[in-house]
């Protein structure tokens, strides 16, 4: 599936898809994320937390693409490879549920890929505190926000919802701009492909 | 302890932030240019005393007026304090040797865009100190632009 025809794909979809408000939409995840970080001590607990909610989403997030898209006559061809896979949840699926555009970078063996998002309506106004500022409920030790990955929600989604068409992988939040990086990226690697209805087309490379 | 005006005084803009029970925020802007080679500590401290005991005027003044802007609540020597409310009550002062009311109602209304921008942050608890250099950059950039 070429880059342009899943672009234009996602640009029609984000049309007719209903919308809420963005700063509504930070603002709750906000409030979430500040919510888990009183709930739980540790932050790659915190980290987990999210990356579990955004499976959750994500198991549901591919069935209402592949529904909204036929609902729409906008046919998605098959995928051959990882690569037609990594575009079109790039430029269709990021595109459709969060109207931003997303550039993809494939690994040299093929394996794994990678999304970099240079705007991230999750983060809208957000501020990473400094080390030293914020002291945790029970008194513990001083958390590391630099090992807070803030938009894990995302790693969680692409997770969930390649699992449904039967593709396992693990997602890792690389670069954040929250943490002073240029760009969001997160890499995305084939692990399995589960064999439960997978026809001949899909390859493991 | 005796106010006399130095020639720092007229130079030296000095902006708080104050919450519900204490300052959340200062800045101290000097023009450039400026004579003084540095405030004096007495100076200083006795800017903030003309500060805080301005707080009173300034509660006085807001049930006067429905403007968020309050103009100039206190005049001390050669020095005039203005003050801009926020919807949630929290006060913006300005300690200043006359400036003109545009100048400083533009500054205020800047500032409190990078105020609210700063509130929507769900890392910022609302009424506790500010802490961040982003803040405190932009809000100094502005008042360089409005302020000399």
């Amino acid at each position: 599936m070429s880059k342009s025809v899943a672009a234009a794909s996602g640009h029609a979809l984000w049309a007719k898809m209903p919308k809420a408000n963005a700063e509504l939409f930070a603002l709750t995840y906000g409030s979430l994320v500040t919510e888990l970080i009183r709930d739980y001590d540790s932050i790659e607990e915190i980290n987990e937390q999210l990356e579990k909610m955004g499976y959750s989403i994500g198991v549901r997030c591919v069935d209402e693409f592949l529904a909204k898209s036929e609902q729409h006559g906008m046919t998605v061809p098959t995928c051959q490879n990882l690569k037609d896979t990594a575009e079109v949840v790039a430029k269709t699926g990021f595109r459709m549920f969060l109207g931003i555009s997303c550039d993809v970078t494939m690994a040299p063996d093929g394996n794994a890929f990678s999304l970099f998002m240079y705007e991230n309506p999750l983060a809208l106004f957000v501020e990473l505190p400094k080390t030293n500022d914020m002291p945790t409920a029970a008194g513990g030790a001083t958390k590391k926000w630099e090992d807070l990955k803030y938009s894990n929600l995302y790693c969680g989604i692409l997770r969930g919802s390649l699992e449904q068409i039967n593709l396992r992988v693990s997602c890792e939040y690389i670069r954040d701009v929250l943490q002073g990086e240029e760009v969001n990226e997160i890499r995305v690697t084939l692990r399995e492909v589960l064999q439960d209805g997978a026809g001949d087309d899909y390859k493991e490379e | 302890v005796t106010l006399s005006p130095t020639m720092a005084s007229s130079q030296l803009l000095l902006f708080v932030i104050v919450g519900k029970n204490e300052p959340l925020y200062e800045a101290e802007f000097h023009k450039m240019g400026g004579t003084s080679s540095g405030t004096s500590d007495s100076v200083t401290r006795q800017n903030y005393f003309v500060l805080h005991s301005a707080l009173d005027l300034v509660d006085k003044a807001s049930w006067t007026t429905n403007n968020m802007y309050l103009k100039v609540v206190d005049k001390i020597n050669h020095q005039q304090v203005s003050t801009f409310l926020t919807a949630g009550n929290i006060k913006f002062m300005l300690l200043h040797g006359g400036k003109t009311e545009d100048s400083i109602k533009n500054f205020f209304n800047e500032v409190y865009e990078l105020y609210v921008k700063l509130s929507m942050n769900p890392f910022y608890k609302y009424d506790t100190p500010i802490t961040s250099k982003f803040f405190d950059t932009r809000v100094r950039a502005v008042a360089r632009r409005y302020l000399s």
